[in-house]
């Protein structure tokens, strides 16, 4: 029993990472109906963004966590006014392939920037590094600070969507972006949110996890990988099924490097999605959209 | 001077000599690093007059680690900038796509930091390492957990390229000395939990962990490793050839004590009997701090200026080739023992330096290092 506690624990606090990149992905896609794959890209530089802040330039982790935000926001905010918006009217796959490219960009930068700093940059633990007990188990407290971050980020955006005018807004142009035209959403203004929105998670991801997944420039893609699987899992428009998605890839992983091996650890979670998505193709809580004619 | 007219490079009064490696991103320390500890000792040579009065000039091409980027650099240098020999080679996979072209273009070649078996086994003509191989530390790494008493021994490791290159070797030398490890884990590079490895590891009752991981990895290993308070004998290898930044990516105070890792050199950057190097570095890079990925740089360089002294005053692609092979008990300051080449065998660097690195402490060289 001890063994599955600890494997438990280990699994959600893994997911809760993936939940993290899972729920920006999820903003994205409601508003913009496009796959942001620069979300890991996005986790990446941001990470870096918050090391010269809070290592180089010395700022404490509060202000460090608010700047990174900002920065994350207004990162996301300006790619989609100079690679998004220019191609807003074009199909799904161009737009796609131009989160692509953006993902290439900001790998490039942060390999000029970054990539001679160190192999891997150690970002500071915010807890202490000590190990502690929480109900008989021991738990690296960062790992804590992570899955209560991710608690934190879901219950915000949670409200944004539900109590929030521009949070409406976002939904009624992820539902029907053309009527949302014709009731007087400046539609351009949304997809801005939107994608700001989801850099400022990447970026509060970022600062949370950076002590546990270290930095360096190609960090992105494989923490896109298993937050966009995380997704899916969910139903790639639901911000719970997002954060469901990414604690059962989480436990998934663990559950079978314990009692099974290691090696099948990084199979283990896309057998459980095909599992899934065989018993529900639109996701654990996603809907099949149905036309009336 | 006709026969010298005609060697690529090779002018009256300078040698041209190309390096690849990794200019950005995270493998920059085995190719940029190694760089700058060449080129001081390419600059303290000229300040000398040079080889048989030609200066070197040193050509850099980056290679990001990347073996399509890795033949687009050793192909630009040959032919556009017309190098008259390389020295480099820094992330293994990439160093070994370059192999073929290497090979193809016979020009003589150092490499010095890549460890993959397949670039120099089995040998090409003008291809010699001065770096350590994949076999030769591996052997090392488990004939060091059974001279320090272990006897469950244990193998964590990554599957990719790079790891394979390691662990196939490291599983036949198990067989070879008649040793079972007790456990044989594996790790993604990218992981970032570690907790199933090591409670499989610790229900091993395991005293000895061989690990076949980036520092990343590694880091996550036993930071995990620390939490569980499983700390057995965790040998690593070059890939993680800084102790002092291990300790800052695993995070938790004391948790590396039980770490052991390889180096190619037997100094680290806060010893005084480099301070020579330490001061060139640090001169002529403002901003960068001594390395050791700087003195396996220091190293190479120095084999590769005593072949090309050797190669004559004309030298050819020939001749350097066979000065190279012709490197016999060549022993290098930073360099745990001597450096040998032959035609037959052409891995000549053979001796490991071991590290170990104590809470606020530095980095200190084990007394075991260089036999």
């Amino acid at each position: 029993m001890i063994l599955f506690s600890y494997l438990l624990m280990s699994g959600v606090t893994t997911g809760a990472l993936y939940a993290l990149v899972a729920l920006g992905l999820v903003v994205v896609n409601k508003a913009t109906g496009v796959i942001n794959f620069a979300q890991g890209e996005f986790f990446m530089f941001s990470g870096f963004v918050a090391w010269v802040l809070h290592v180089q330039l010395g700022l404490n982790y509060a202000v460090t966590f608010l700047f990174t935000i900002a920065i994350g926001f207004g990162l996301g905010a300006l790619t989609d006014r100079i690679a998004f918006r220019p191609i807003a009217k074009a199909d799904v796959v161009s737009l796609v392939l131009a989160t692509v490219g953006i993902a290439f960009v900001l790998k490039g930068i942060a390999r000029v920037l970054w990539g001679g700093k160190g192999d891997y940059l150690s970002f500071p633990s915010i807890t202490s590094p000590d190990p502690i007990t929480v109900f008989g188990l021991m738990v690296i407290p960062q790992q804590l600070a992570v899955l209560a971050g991710t608690i934190v980020i879901l219950i915000l955006f949670a409200a944004f969507f539900r109590l929030t005018r521009a949070g409406k807004m976002m939904q009624a142009t992820a539902d029907n972006a053309k009527a949302a035209v014709l009731v007087g959403i400046q539609t351009d203004k949304i997809y801005t949110l939107a994608f700001g929105t989801g850099a400022a998670i990447a970026a509060a991801a970022a600062v949370l996890t950076a002590p546990i997944t270290l930095l360096y420039p190609d960090l992105g893609f494989p923490i896109f990988l298993k937050g966009f699987a995380a997704a899916v899992m969910g139903g790639l428009m639901s911000l719970p099924g997002a954060v469901l998605g990414g604690v059962i890839l989480g436990v998934a992983e663990s559950l079978a490097g314990g009692y099974i091996h290691s090696s099948v650890m990084e199979l283990s979670p896309f057998i459980v999605i095909m599992i899934v998505l065989v018993f529900r193709p639109n996701g654990l809580f996603g809907f099949q959209t149905s036309r009336r004619v | 001077m006709p026969a010298i007219a005609q060697q690529p490079g090779v002018t009256s009064k300078s040698i041209k000599i190309g390096a690849f490696g990794a200019l950005t991103g995270p493998g920059y320390l085995y190719g940029q690093l190694v760089m700058n500890g060449v080129e001081v000792v390419f600059d303290q040579v000229n300040a000398a007059g040079g080889v048989h009065g030609r200066k070197l000039e040193l050509v850099r091409e980056d290679d990001r680690c990347d073996p399509a980027a890795a033949i687009g650099a050793v192909q630009k240098l040959i032919h556009q900038q017309k190098v008259f020999a390389l020295i480099g080679g820094g992330c293994s996979n990439a160093t070994l796509a370059a192999r073929d072209v290497i090979e193809t273009s016979k020009i003589p070649t150092l490499i010095n930091a890549s460890v993959h078996d397949g670039i120099t086994t089995p040998p090409a003509a003008n291809i010699f390492s001065a770096a350590l191989t994949a076999t030769i530390e591996s052997e090392a790494q488990l004939d060091f957990a059974l001279k320090q008493g272990a006897k469950r021994i244990a193998v964590i490791s990554m599957r990719d390229g790079w790891g394979r290159g390691r662990y196939t070797p490291l599983m036949a030398y198990f067989k070879a000395k008649g040793v079972t490890p007790v456990a044989d884990e594996e790790l993604t590079p990218d992981a970032n939990d570690a907790t199933a490895q090591v409670l499989r590891l610790k229900a091993a009752n395991v005293d000895a962990v061989i690990m076949v991981l980036y520092p990343k990895p590694a880091a996550v290993f036993m930071r995990d490793a620390s939490k569980f308070a499983f700390k057995p004998l965790a040998i690593g290898q070059t890939g993680i050839a800084d102790p002092k930044a291990f300790e800052e990516q695993v995070g938790i105070p004391g948790a590396i004590t039980q770490f052991r890792t390889i180096a190619m050199v037997k100094f680290t950057p806060e010893d005084s009997a480099v301070d020579n190097w330490r001061k060139l570095i640090e001169t002529k890079f403002p901003g960068d701090r001594l390395s050791v990925f700087n003195l396996v740089g220091v190293g190479s360089a120095q084999v590769f200026v005593e072949a090309l002294k050797n190669a004559g005053p004309n030298p050819t692609w020939d001749s350097m080739t066979a000065a190279l092979a012709n490197i016999k008990d060549l022993n290098i300051d930073v360099y745990p023992g001597p450096i040998s080449c032959s035609l037959a065998d052409h891995r000549c660097n053979r001796v490991p330096a071991w590290l170990a690195k104590d809470p606020g402490k530095p980095v200190r060289v084990l007394p075991s290092s260089g036999g």
